[in-house]
């Protein structure tokens, strides 16, 4: 047998860094990727923000938490569905690595999809709108777990059992779509009656939203650590979640 | 280490009430190939996908090289490599990132993946392309990839299901010829298969499974052995006239008749008085007899006997022809492929 890494926790965390890299390489410039990643946060934003009478400066925390919520949330359903169909899926399930390590690699190309494009509107808000960025911070660890929980979301959600891209995204959309107007991203949570209040910190966009804006100067209603606290656990729900389906799949195989 | 490369126990799998393999048995020993036969939905690739991982058995175990799949999974894949039915490569990278990416999935450090790759794409006639896209190759060619890839990792075990299915002539030669200058290396080889003469070719033993269950293992010479009864005349005839199937059927000791291209099988008990009473037809009609064999059961009349297939219109044969049954068997062939 040809000579092989020794350490096995190592090994894993190559293993799934591959599986990124080939995902980056392979996925992110599909029409599906684009459309619902960049093309979807950005024409939504556009579609509800135009025309308010609020300095575009206050909305960029919104054009974040948008891009940041479809973008890492629209890999995983692009890229298992078609990993399906082509049967390249098969070649991680007969592999030497552990579920967990494919889907942490699937996961970790929806964390950079979604990071990355999300950059753009933070430099177009520094940019041309006078944003600034008073806690880097809050804004990093916003970055991090909400596009991991988004990521997760999608990985969770690519377990339905389909082999296009569209079969996935159409019910995830059936959820994103909703939380947009529960999350606090077009209406301030602090307007919305007591009851949508509570229903608004049950989601995790909610999180997101606040997170960026008080990154950028702005105020929080249910505070950072809580902001940061809840998008924890939905990161870890998300991820065990979609671990679990993933292998109520391969039973049902 | 362990005898067996394989050792299969009481595998079974369901889907939903429909039980898909049911509780079958067998050991594959190192270092031969092991040729997996069924017809269509018979359990085939089920079994291959539960004992490469791809799905996990409801009862039952499997180990491969001594590691128990579910039990050892990681272990258990280091030890083989795969080649699905479909050419699974990633057509959107070239075969070189094909391979190397097969290389990191199997934690094979750097130099030796360059190198094994490179080395495999030299036995394959695809090193010169090797930076192309795979989706601009033919069929044939990616399934050099495929298996190039199932070879990253010099693996003891090589999963072949339905390596040759509708390929060239060339590619299934050069595909052929790889599978045995493998094994030849030590590989053991699991092949799955619908080609019965492939089966007869390559195998050292067989096995058939029909309706989810083993119904055979044997060598392929023993099992042809078990259906001595089933012996045949072949012949063809310069000019043929336009009844001579129905006028075959009537001699005498001939049970069955089977045209096949421009060939007719007498299936008989005793070819000797078949081939007597042939001559005489033959001299009495004036035909010219181009051809004359008599062969022995063939692989594939085990596999007929064992899994029961009956061509769709063997019930409305109003006489002991075989023309229907050869139409069937050729559009069954058809829809297989």
């Amino acid at each position: 047998m040809i000579e092989k890494h020794s350490s096995h926790f190592g090994r894993e965390l190559r293993v799934a860094w591959a599986i990124a890299v080939k995902d980056m390489r392979t996925y992110y410039t599909k029409p599906p990727s684009l459309m619902f990643g960049i093309l979807f946060p950005f024409s939504l934003f556009f579609s509800f923000s135009i025309g308010t009478k609020a300095p575009l400066a206050t909305q960029i925390p919104i054009l974040i938490s948008q891009t940041l919520f479809f973008a890492s949330s629209s890999i995983g359903p692009v890229v298992i569905p078609t990993e399906r169909a082509n049967q390249t899926f098969d070649r991680f399930l007969t592999s030497p690595v552990s579920l967990l390590s494919i889907l942490i690699g699937k996961t970790l190309a929806g964390i950079i999809y979604g990071a990355g494009i999300s950059v753009i509107p933070v430099l177009i808000g520094i940019a041309f709108f006078g944003s600034q960025i008073t806690h880097l911070g809050i804004l990093l660890a916003c970055f991090l777990l909400s596009s991991l929980a988004f990521s997760a979301l999608g990985i969770m959600f690519a377990s339905i059992p389909g082999q296009t891209p569209g079969q996935v995204m159409m019910p995830l959309n059936f959820v994103r779509i909703p939380l947009l107007f529960i999350s606090g991203v077009y209406t301030p949570i602090r307007e919305l009656p007591a009851l949508m209040q509570v229903v608004s910190m049950l989601s995790p966009l909610t999180h997101t939203v606040e997170l960026a804006r008080y990154a950028t100067g702005g105020e929080t209603f249910f505070g950072p650590i809580l902001n940061i606290a809840i998008l924890t656990i939905y990161a870890a729900t998300f991820l065990l979640m979609g671990i679990r389906f993933h292998i109520m799949n391969q039973r049902k195989e | 280490m362990p005898e067996n490369a394989i050792e299969v126990s009481d595998l079974t799998k369901y889907y939903g009430e429909l039980c898909a393999v049911s509780h079958i048995n067998f050991d594959v020993r190192k270092g031969e190939v092991f040729g997996f036969l069924g017809p269509n939905g018979a359990g085939k690739t089920t079994t291959i996908r539960m004992l490469t991982g791809i799905s996990l058995p409801a009862e039952g175990t499997a180990t491969i090289m001594g590691y128990d799949i579910q039990r050892h999974p990681v272990t258990a894949k280091e030890q083989m490599g795969i080649v699905p039915d479909v050419s699974n490569v990633y057509n959107e990278l070239s075969a070189w990132d094909n391979l190397i990416f097969t290389g990191k999935l199997y934690d094979v450090p750097k130099t030796n993946r360059e190198n094994r790759a490179e080395e495999l794409l030299k036995m394959f006639g695809l090193y010169e392309r090797r930076k192309e896209k795979v989706q601009g190759f033919s069929r044939g060619m990616k399934r050099r990839v495929c298996i190039a890839m199932a070879l990253m990792n010099r693996s003891d075990i090589l999963f072949l299901d339905e390596p040759t299915s509708g390929l060239d002539v060339q590619s299934v030669l050069i595909i052929r010829d790889l599978i045995r200058k493998l094994n030849q290396q030590g590989l053991t080889i699991f092949l799955t298969t619908h080609n019965i003469d492939e089966a007869s070719q390559m195998c050292d033993r067989v096995a058939i499974i029909n309706h989810g269950k083993i119904v055979a293992i044997d060598t392929p010479e023993r099992l042809k052995r078990t259906l001595n009864s089933r012996q045949s005349v072949e012949i063809a005839f310069d000019a043929p006239p336009v009844d001579v199937l129905k006028e075959l059927a009537k001699l005498p000791e001939v049970s069955e008749v089977v045209k096949k291209g421009d060939k007719f099988q007498l299936f008989t008990d005793d070819p000797s008085k078949v081939l007597a009473s042939l001559w005489e037809y033959s001299l009495s009609n004036n035909l010219k007899l181009e051809t004359v064999n008599t062969l022995g059961p063939s692989l594939e009349d085990v596999f007929v006997n064992l899994t029961g297939i009956k061509p769709a219109t063997a019930g409305e044969r109003p006489e002991k022809t075989g023309e229907n049954k050869a139409k069937g068997m050729a559009r069954r062939r058809g829809s297989n492929d």
